[in-house]
């Protein structure tokens, strides 16, 4: 095991008062290796807190860049940064705050291919992810290999942190056995409030430092939410899942591919820009595409595409019958959520290759036709 | 009468409100109620065969629910909690 420098000593120094930490524990943080999913809101506190408390190998999972949208809430990157990858960006940051730890950056997208691979060299993760599809990877990953995982996400004002422990209690997905992606909006889509993954992923850091020091009660089997507007947290109890499909008595999901096929759905649906949706009208004159609008009918009689159908998604089950099949079938909403959603119920009611307008009828108004008239929702 | 934290996904339902009131002897009849008062609603979280959506955890109290027929007592409050992917 190794031991503390002088200069380690001292940075440490408040880490070293307290018992539950002190020398050995202190050591015990040095010697861990812990990766984090995703520099975005939560990864950005939860890196530079145990980068600061020392742990000795941080890996940073993340292939994007750097948005100026990003720096609300990610403080990882300042305005320089913009444009940068947020992994070698991330590496030079955490490395100029704590010199004495070993920051290994990952500029690459996590994977059914490459996540066995990326998880061996580490003994804790943290999900710091913003999609739904990394999540359940990152998870049953997790569950595979036997690796704890500190899970957290975010929307608008409300968090949810978890933390699994193979053999301990119960995973990611007996809370949540399956995620249709439409039916749950990411912060692109719903906004943030910036400080909320502050919160959170400070939650992340001090769990993943109780798992490698051993202290404490970690959230294992315990759903922690935080509300930012009632300032309220509350904590719910659940248990593991005999019939979960990767942690279950009989799991059907055994390797990551299984993992990444348990998503039947997803692969059946395409994503349209709105340039792309635009070209497609234009080049056949509307006529031969059919536009499906799923948003409440008061949104829709505010401002819509011509010649647009209206079935709120709600109604989509019941209804899709009304949807002519000769030509290609396009979903569009407000933000490119509920069309997502959409996209899937038709995909599994048998429309063949359904699309959805990607950022909904905003992302149309801000790049095709600023003259469109987009409701709020409801 | 219970309380019903409702998860901000679920918000455009309630006219934004984090808390609504809803009656009901069992988890069931409580969202057949704010189905009434919200429509639309329910089906975001129950799917065509009666069944919890996936992505949705229902909690009286602390305790986890997982059937419609769960009873309810006069004081307990219901926590609808919806998968997040924000990150």
């Amino acid at each position: 095991m190794a031991t503390l420098n002088a200069a380690e000593r001292e940075r440490y120094s408040r880490h070293l008062l307290l018992p539950e930490v002190g020398a050995a524990g202190q050591e015990k943080l040095k010697n861990a290796r812990v990766l984090i999913v995703g520099a975005g809101g939560l990864g950005s506190p939860a890196a530079l807190y145990l980068a600061a408390a020392g742990v000795g190998t941080l890996g940073i999972i993340d292939h994007d860049q750097v948005d100026l949208s990003n720096l609300q809430r990610q403080l990882l990157f300042d305005t320089a940064a913009v444009g940068q990858g947020k992994a070698l960006s991330a590496q030079a940051r955490l490395q100029a705050l704590n010199p004495e730890i070993k920051i290994v950056a990952h500029p690459v997208k996590l994977g059914a291919d490459n996540a066995a691979e990326l998880l061996a060299n580490y003994e804790c993760v943290i999900d710091g992810s913003d999609r739904l599809e990394t999540r359940y990877l990152v998870n049953d990953a997790c569950v595979l290999f036997k690796r704890p995982l500190v899970s957290a996400a975010i929307h608008r004002f409300e968090g949810q942190a978890m933390t699994y422990v193979p053999g301990q209690g119960p995973c990611y997905r007996c809370l949540f056995p399956h995620s249709a992606a439409g039916a749950v909006p990411n912060c692109a889509e719903a906004g943030v409030l910036g400080v909320l993954p502050g919160v959170l992923g400070a939650v992340q850091a001090t769990e993943a430092i109780k798992l490698v020091l051993g202290i404490g009660t970690p959230l294992i089997g315990r759903l922690l939410t935080y509300d930012a507007l009632d300032m309220q947290w509350h904590e719910f109890r659940f248990t593991r899942r005999a019939d979960c499909a990767v942690c279950g008595d009989r799991p059907t999901i055994r390797s990551l591919a299984d993992s990444v096929a348990d998503e039947p759905m997803r692969g059946a649906c395409r994503d349209l820009k709105p340039q792309q949706l635009r070209d497609l009208l234009q080049a056949t004159g509307g006529g031969h595409i059919t536009v499906v609008d799923v948003r409440e009918a008061r949104e829709f009689a505010a401002g819509h595409l011509r010649g647009a159908l209206n079935i709120p998604v709600g109604e989509l089950p019941r209804r899709s019958a009304e949807i002519p099949l000769e030509f290609p079938v396009v979903f569009v909403c407000r933000s490119g959520g509920r069309s997502r959603r959409a996209c899937e119920l038709a995909a599994g009611a048998g429309i063949k290759e359904p699309a959805s307008l990607e950022g909904g009828l905003l992302a149309w108004a801000a790049m095709v036709d600023p003259e469109m008239q987009v409701a709020p929702v409801g | 009468m219970h309380t019903v934290r409702v998860p901000s996904p679920l918000r455009s339902y309630t006219a934004g409100a984090a808390r609504v009131h809803a009656r009901g002897d069992t988890i069931g009849g409580v969202l057949l109620d704010l189905e009434r008062a919200h429509p639309g609603m329910r089906f975001r979280m129950i799917d065509e065969q009666d069944r919890i959506r996936p992505h949705i955890r229902i909690f009286i109290n602390q305790r986890e629910v997982n059937s419609l027929d769960e009873p309810l007592a006069g004081a307990d409050e219901v926590h609808l909690i919806c998968a997040l992917s924000g990150g």
